[in-house]
């Protein structure tokens, strides 16, 4: 299956990452390869994929559901941890305009 | 060219479960920023989401009470997208496998809005927006939401007004949901469209995103309906686009078009098994589903044979209804004990959030007593209004204003004695009563009343009057 640029730029643009024409074309082989591997993977190998169905199917019982009980929270300077926080808030650059 | 409305909403509505949807941190309102916040909810790299029982179980509950069919299995899906109120930036959600389908809402006209799906999902963290910056808080991260999409089955402003009103007033009644449109515990999106009157061919549509009132949606719907009606007539193309609503210009404008709509690439949450819900649990849920609104209401006009205006003013707030009810059930009269409630109550009770809440100091058991002595006869309508209104303020019982002596006070021959003595007193209302003027019995009444302080039977005394004046 063949990858345009336009593809890689939709991805590019998703993910908000930027890239020169020139990685974006080095990008094109490196998808065809991933998107052989997925496709070798759906059914060329494996063959017989029905246990991986299997797995896609497993269960959760309604009993090992959680219950509704308050558990505790962490602290905010635990949760802020990673980031110069603001009054406990975490700052980020202004998403709107 | 005259154009006929389509609309359909997207309702989201915060469940009422004391923790969030994939981890035990408290859904309580407000609280410092990032203090109801744990691995899970914030996205730490290897934090596993638990689906929360009482969620499923709500959505399930608010489902039923839309006549819903239920997937019994179901799964979540993660929706990608990149914004700073998802830490995680995908959000769980449900996609192809919804927990719930193919219901309505039942409007007084007898129409019904059809419900597509009411799925499960999380809710986004809260973003402050300062100058340069914006902050993050994500105690809200987390919150279990319903979503509820309706057809394009409305057709007016009116009906989008009942329709909102009435899913508030069910998911209240069920418990799910307080519903509070200025909290955002209930926001919706509408989507509209025109097409020309009789056509059965859907017009390209418009997303007006975030309504959180009732009246902005009234007022978006009808500002967005004329200004499509007018691209239209002008020969334009309506643009397939997502819109704001300015509230203080009354305006929509555009936040994104359908070239740049989102791409979500959604696929099944790997974190978080297929779900099974075992059939005896719904069967379990539907029989404690409580009186729907529209069943109660029809209930109080039917059975109870309230007259419609006064039965709408009650079926509203949940409180009151079994407030009214319980007093009923201990023996007051229907027809005392709804006008007390509308009349004498209601008059404490200014705002919707007052009687949503019914916070008064008055119990039925009480209220009871006191319309039965009305009932009885033993004291008059105006005296059970007063008393009412003092209970209802001070939270005394009815024992406090009025004494078992007083009750026995005005027996009957003592009755006619201040009968005679009213007549006695004013004779010329009493000639004229005898003329014909009907009305000029109340000037007896008033002498009646005053002399035995409210406590005579103005039932009884109108007969003893009539018999001593006619013979």
């Amino acid at each position: 299956m063949s990858i345009s640029q336009k593809e890689i730029q939709t991805l590019a643009r998703l993910s908000r990452l930027e890239f020169s024409e020139e990685e974006q074309e080095k990008f094109i082989p490196d998808f065809e390869e991933i998107i052989a591997f997925a496709d070798r993977i759906n059914g060329e190998v494996v063959g017989d994929t029905s246990s991986i169905k299997e797995v896609a199917a497993r269960t959760i019982a309604w009993e090992d559901l959680r219950e509704d009980e308050v558990t505790d929270s962490l602290p905010n300077e635990k949760i802020t941890s990673n980031v110069e926080a603001q009054d406990g808030y975490f700052p980020v650059r202004r998403v709107v305009k | 060219m005259k154009y006929q409305l389509v609309s359909g909403l997207e309702t989201h509505v915060e469940l009422a479960t004391k923790t969030k949807i994939f981890c035990g941190c408290t859904t309580a309102f407000g609280g410092e920023p990032n203090t109801h916040c744990c691995p899970v909810c914030t996205g730490q790299p290897g934090a596993l989401p638990i689906l929360n029982k009482k969620v499923v179980e709500y959505a399930i509950r608010a489902g039923l009470a839309t006549h819903c069919t239920i997937n019994t299995t179901t799964h979540l899906d993660r929706k990608n997208y990149c914004y700073p109120d998802l830490p995680k930036a995908y959000q769980i959600s449900q996609f192809d496998k919804p927990l719930c389908e193919h219901g309505y809402v039942e409007l007084e006209s007898g129409k019904r809005i059809g419900i597509t799906r009411i799925h499960i999902e999380e809710d986004a963290g809260k973003l402050v927006h300062e100058s340069g910056y914006t902050l993050i808080d994500y105690n809200r991260g987390g919150v279990p939401l319903i979503e509820i999409v309706s057809e394009p089955d409305i057709s007016s402003p009116e009906e989008a007004k009942e329709y909102v009103e009435k899913l508030q007033l069910i998911m209240r009644y069920i418990g799910v949901s307080d519903c509070k449109m200025q909290e955002g515990s209930m926001r919706c999106d509408v989507n509209i469209s025109v097409m020309p009157e009789g056509s059965k061919e859907f017009g390209t549509r418009t997303e007006i995103k975030n309504m959180n009132s009732i009246s902005y949606i009234d007022k978006a719907m009808r500002y967005e309906y004329e200004r499509q009606c007018e691209v239209l007539n002008d020969g334009g193309k309506i643009v397939q686009a997502t819109l704001r609503y300015d509230e203080k210009t009354g305006e929509t404008s555009v936040m994104r078009t359908k070239e740049d709509a989102q791409d979500y690439r959604y696929f099944p949450e790997p974190d978080i098994l297929t779900v099974v819900i075992p059939e005896s649990k719904v069967e379990e849920i539907k029989s404690q589903l409580p009186e729907l609104p529209l069943e109660k209401l029809n209930r109080y006009i039917d059975e109870l044979k309230i007259n419609p205006a006064t039965a709408r003013l009650l079926y509203k707030y949940k409180k009151v209804c079994d407030f009214v009810e319980k007093v009923i059930s201990l023996g007051a009269s229907v027809k005392n004990a709804v006008n007390l409630t509308t009349g004498v109550l209601y008059s404490k009770l200014p705002t919707e959030e007052d009687k949503e809440n019914f916070a008064l100091p008055v119990t039925a058991e009480e209220t009871a007593k006191l319309i039965k002595l009305a009932d009885e006869g033993k004291i008059n309508i105006t005296l059970a209004q007063q008393t009412l209104s003092k209970m209802a303020e001070e939270g005394n019982p009815v024992s406090a204003y009025i004494k078992e002596e007083d009750l026995a006070g005005v027996d009957d021959s003592e009755l006619e004695e201040i009968c005679k003595q009213a007549i006695e007193n004013n004779p010329a209302a009493a000639a004229d009563f005898k003329g014909g003027k009907e009305k000029a019995i109340f000037a007896l009444y008033g002498f009646v009343k005053k002399a035995t302080q409210g406590k005579a039977d103005i039932k009884k005394a109108d007969a003893i009057l009539k018999k001593l004046i006619l013979g």
